[in-house]
């Protein structure tokens, strides 16, 4: 298992799995809130390195720049629809937070569900 | 117990992802699917089709512009999901709910923030205006305007920026993202092309390429406009202290 | 498709979403016009969508390249006869659940949120309409953000405590989902280099790199499975439905967790061409165990229930696992199946949460319990509701019992008869769980006070949607060979 002409999709890939893990595991809603910007940040870089050429310049004219020796621009525009997606996602998910935090009074997941179970 | 299971498992999905990865085309390779299939198309034909320099912007307004209709809707969609969550104080009460005092800072801090924030709304103008022709564009620039409307806010307080960038000056032009964007495809429409053809009807073949730098420019400014009204309004709903809902109307 | 016409699919989806952006200016005008102005904007959208009747072939489908770039380097819109059939079902419930939301929305959120509410609705149908239709994978993602976006805030938008903890139980298993359809997106687009669906069904059959394919496919099932709430991977999806207010509940479950799962249908076929390129099998088998795991789970839990809209949260699940039972099994009959289930279940789901509704509306109940006895105060509501449980339960002649008997026939075409034997499994837990409801409703007599003794119903402009979503049901039962024959055709060129 050769990884090293691919090490930034591995590190975006072992990135994603912190992610997810603090997604899962942490009890503190921010903490789960951040853990889940890591794995889109991880994502953005893996789409973003895919469209990476070795030695590339960036994709805009009138610099003299040979067009086939350009990195790829569509995974770029792609990449900036996603991040104002992730930025979407995030502020509703914080405003949730607040909600919560001014209805529960706390931030703890475990405190939060185990309410939930005996309010029935 | 439940912390190693997970631990277990996430560790098998990081080892198959990794695998994966491994089995992937090698990056930077010119020979990638990626740099030939559809790419070469963009890089070379991107000046004359779109008249924008930077192919980046090209692709977003012009060849994927959908896409782009999709994501100012989908921040437009954010903004309506944070007032929904939140809500919205009523016009001009603004003064009812929150403190009139800023974070207490120093004279420093004070002095440094009102000097740099013109600054930094100069820049965004530019990166806006010059989305065609280096790397930047609509919503970057939105986003800079709404970064410097937080620190202004976090200095100054609330209540201030509110007095500054009213609920009045706010309101109508958060939807201009979408708005715009919707009205420029339909003249498309009238154009004789499909919905978001960059066409103006019954326009001279001499006059399209800056019929098109035109439009583009007018849509990046629509988009950073929106973009930026957007996140001040979210920032607003949220900087809002507890109870300060709108009364039952 | 010559002229106007061809505009009207884009059209039907851009033009509630400029509806939603102009809302704002309507409320600053007139607050109670809201409603009516995102009705008349979804109305339209029907209206063009009818006049497209006759013009899909059935068996093909019909192009339209946005921004006039020929794909794959624009996006293009591919409207093939399944897709439209779905844009109609989404756009006709849509619009029967925004005009029950008018009084219902008006007592149950305050203020100024009901504008934000009717903005949200509206992304949340236009963002379906454009799912359905798309022929370019990330245009489905940024669909299928704005309608995970609009349905988390939708679910809480009520501000009751529970509702902001179910929205954001639903966010925090939604919004990874999301994260991992992109990620499928990249391996598939760093193996093919393009992202046009017609485009990558040529280039997924000529280009290597299988294993990078396969887990393509693999994360973006996972994701999806999610999305639709397919066992085990239901969990968001019992206390979302359940808080959320009536009329929302009559959207997630009725639309869009179905058409997430017919996302999952539509990557198989058109970008993955299943059997052609070979790739999907134990992935596909995987999800058709999960799918009947679910037709059990979903029906037995909804027998244990005691709160009326946590039991039709959990039917949902099962039913999920019949639309899920049907397209895996590859051929005409269990794709056919699997769409006309989404109309059916769509509309008759929506049609159960309404009544619910209605309950909670009119009297506050929101136990099994406290309907006993309701057919004295409340007869149009028991029946409508009576109707409708008459497809979930899939008895003829409703709608229901077409779709079933096409899943099962599908089935065992496919010579998977376990799987039809759970299906009919699934009707008879369905059937327990909803004569019990239609029992107590109308054979039993409630307690002391519980129901008036006239006749005294919720107001017409609530009761209209519940009974013709619940005489459609019928209606699409009875005359459904007239869409039947075009489903055949259609689904069979899918899987060529």
């Amino acid at each position: 298992m050769n990884l090293w002409p691919n090490l930034h999709y591995a590190v975006a890939m072992v990135l994603f799995c912190i992610g997810l893990y603090t997604v899962i595991m942490r009890r503190n809603i921010i903490k789960k809130i951040i853990g889940l910007n890591i794995m889109e940040t991880s994502v953005f870089l893996f789409l973003i390195s895919i469209g990476y050429l070795e030695g590339g310049a960036a994709p805009v004219h009138g610099h003299g720049v040979d067009p086939s020796r350009m990195v790829n621009p569509l995974p770029q525009s792609l990449i900036l629809t996603a991040i104002v997606v992730a930025v979407s996602v995030t502020a509703l998910a914080l405003s949730l937070v607040i909600l919560l935090y001014r209805q529960f009074g706390t931030l703890d997941v475990s405190r939060l569900f185990r309410e939930e179970e005996e309010a029935g | 117990m439940k912390r190693l299971v997970s631990l277990f498992f996430i560790g098998a999905l990081a080892l198959l992802l990794l695998y994966v990865v491994s089995r992937m085309p090698p990056m930077g390779d010119p020979g990638n699917p990626t740099a030939t299939r559809v790419v070469p198309r963009y890089l070379e034909r991107a000046e004359e089709e779109t008249h924008a320099r930077n192919v980046v912007t090209g692709i977003i307004i012009n060849y994927r512009g959908f896409d782009t209709l999709g994501e100012v809707t989908v921040i437009y969609c954010a903004l309506a999901a944070v007032l929904a969550v939140l809500g919205r104080e009523k016009r001009g009460r603004i003064r009812d709910y929150v403190e009139l005092s800023g974070f207490p800072s120093s004279v420093i801090v004070r002095t440094m923030v009102a000097l740099v924030v013109p600054f930094i709304l100069l820049f965004s103008l530019y990166t806006i205006l010059h989305g065609e022709i280096s790397p930047g564009g609509g919503f970057q620039g939105g986003a800079v305007i709404g970064a410097s409307m937080i620190i202004f806010t976090t200095i100054y307080g609330l209540h201030l920026s509110s007095v500054k960038v009213s609920q009045g000056l706010r309101s109508p032009l958060e939807g201009s993202a979408v708005i715009t964007f919707f009205l420029v495809g339909v003249l498309g429409l009238f154009g004789g092309g499909n919905f978001l053809t960059y066409a103006w009807p019954k326009v001279s073949q001499a006059l399209h390429p800056a019929l098109v730098t035109w439009l583009t420019v007018l849509v990046e400014v629509g988009i950073g406009l929106g973009g930026a009204m957007v996140l001040v309004s979210i920032l607003f709903a949220m900087v809002r202290e507890e109870g300060a809902d709108e009364p039952l109307a | 498709m010559s002229g106007v016409f061809r505009h009207f699919p884009v059209l039907m989806i851009t033009l509630p979403i400029a509806g939603a952006a102009l809302m704002p200016f309507v409320s600053y005008l007139r607050r109670e016009a809201v409603p009516w102005v995102s009705a008349l904007f979804l109305a339209v959208s029907g209206v063009l969508g009818l006049l497209l009747v006759g013009r899909i072939p059935p068996d093909g489908c019909v192009g339209y390249q946005l921004g006039g770039w020929e794909p794959p380097f624009g996006i293009e819109l591919k409207v093939d006869f399944a897709g439209y059939f779905l844009m109609m079902v989404v756009c006709g419930i849509s619009l029967l659940a925004l005009l029950y939301s008018r009084p219902y929305i008006a007592r149950e959120v305050r203020g100024g949120r009901i504008t934000a509410y009717y903005v949200l609705f509206l992304l949340l149908s236009a963002s379906m309409m454009g799912f359905v239709v798309t022929g370019d994978i990330f245009n489905l993602f940024v669909f299928m953000e704005i309608l995970a976006l609009s349905s988390y805030a939708l679910v809480a938008v009520t501000g009751n405590r529970n509702a902001v903890r179910a929205a954001f139980k639903y966010l925090l298993m939604g919004a990874p989902s999301s994260i991992m359809v992109l990620l499928g997106i990249g391996f598939l687009y760093s193996v093919t280099g393009t992202l046009n669906m017609a485009d990558l069904a040529a280039r997924v059959v000529e280009t290597g790199y299988r294993e990078v394919l396969i887990a393509s496919f693999a994360v973006l099932v996972l994701a999806f499975m999610v999305k639709a709430a397919i066992f085990p991977l239901h969990l968001w999806l019992p206390d979302a439905h359940s808080i959320a207010p009536s009329p929302m509940s009559a959207m997630l479950s009725g639309l869009v967790v179905a058409v997430s799962a017919f996302a999952i249908a539509r990557i198989a076929f058109s970008v993955f061409t299943v059997h052609a390129s070979g790739l999907t099998g134990t992935t596909m088998d995987a999800l058709a165990a999960a799918g009947a795991a679910a037709v059990l789970f979903g029906g037995i839990m909804a027998i244990y229930q005691r709160d009326f809209k946590m039991m039709i949260a959990y039917s949902t699940i099962s039913h999920m696992g019949y639309v899920v039972l049907g397209f895996t099994a590859l051929n005409p009959e269990g794709l056919t199946g699997a769409v006309y289930h989404v109309l059916d279940h769509g509309i008759a789901k929506a049609c159960l949460f309404l009544c619910a509704g209605n309950f909670i509306y009119r009297k506050g109940y929101r136990r099994i319990n406290q309907l006993r006895g309701a057919w004295r105060e409340m007869p149009w509501t028991c029946f409508a509701f009576a109707l409708a449980a008459w497809s979930v339960i899939g008895l003829p002649p409703s709608a229901g019992f077409i779709s079933k008997w096409y899943l099962v026939y599908g089935n065992v075409k496919a010579g998977r008869v376990p799987y039809a034997v759970i299906l009919l499994i699934g009707a008879i837990l369905a059937a327990v769980y909803c004569f019990r409801i239609i029992y107590y409703m109308f054979f039993q007599s409630g307690e002391e006070g519980a129901w008036r003794d006239q006749v005294m119903d919720v107001p017409v402009g609530m009761l209209a949607p519940t009974w013709i979503l619940s005489l459609a049901t019928l209606f699409f039962g009875v005359f459904s060979y007239f869409f039947l024959d075009s489903l055949l055709k259609a689904t069979a060129g899918l899987l060529s």
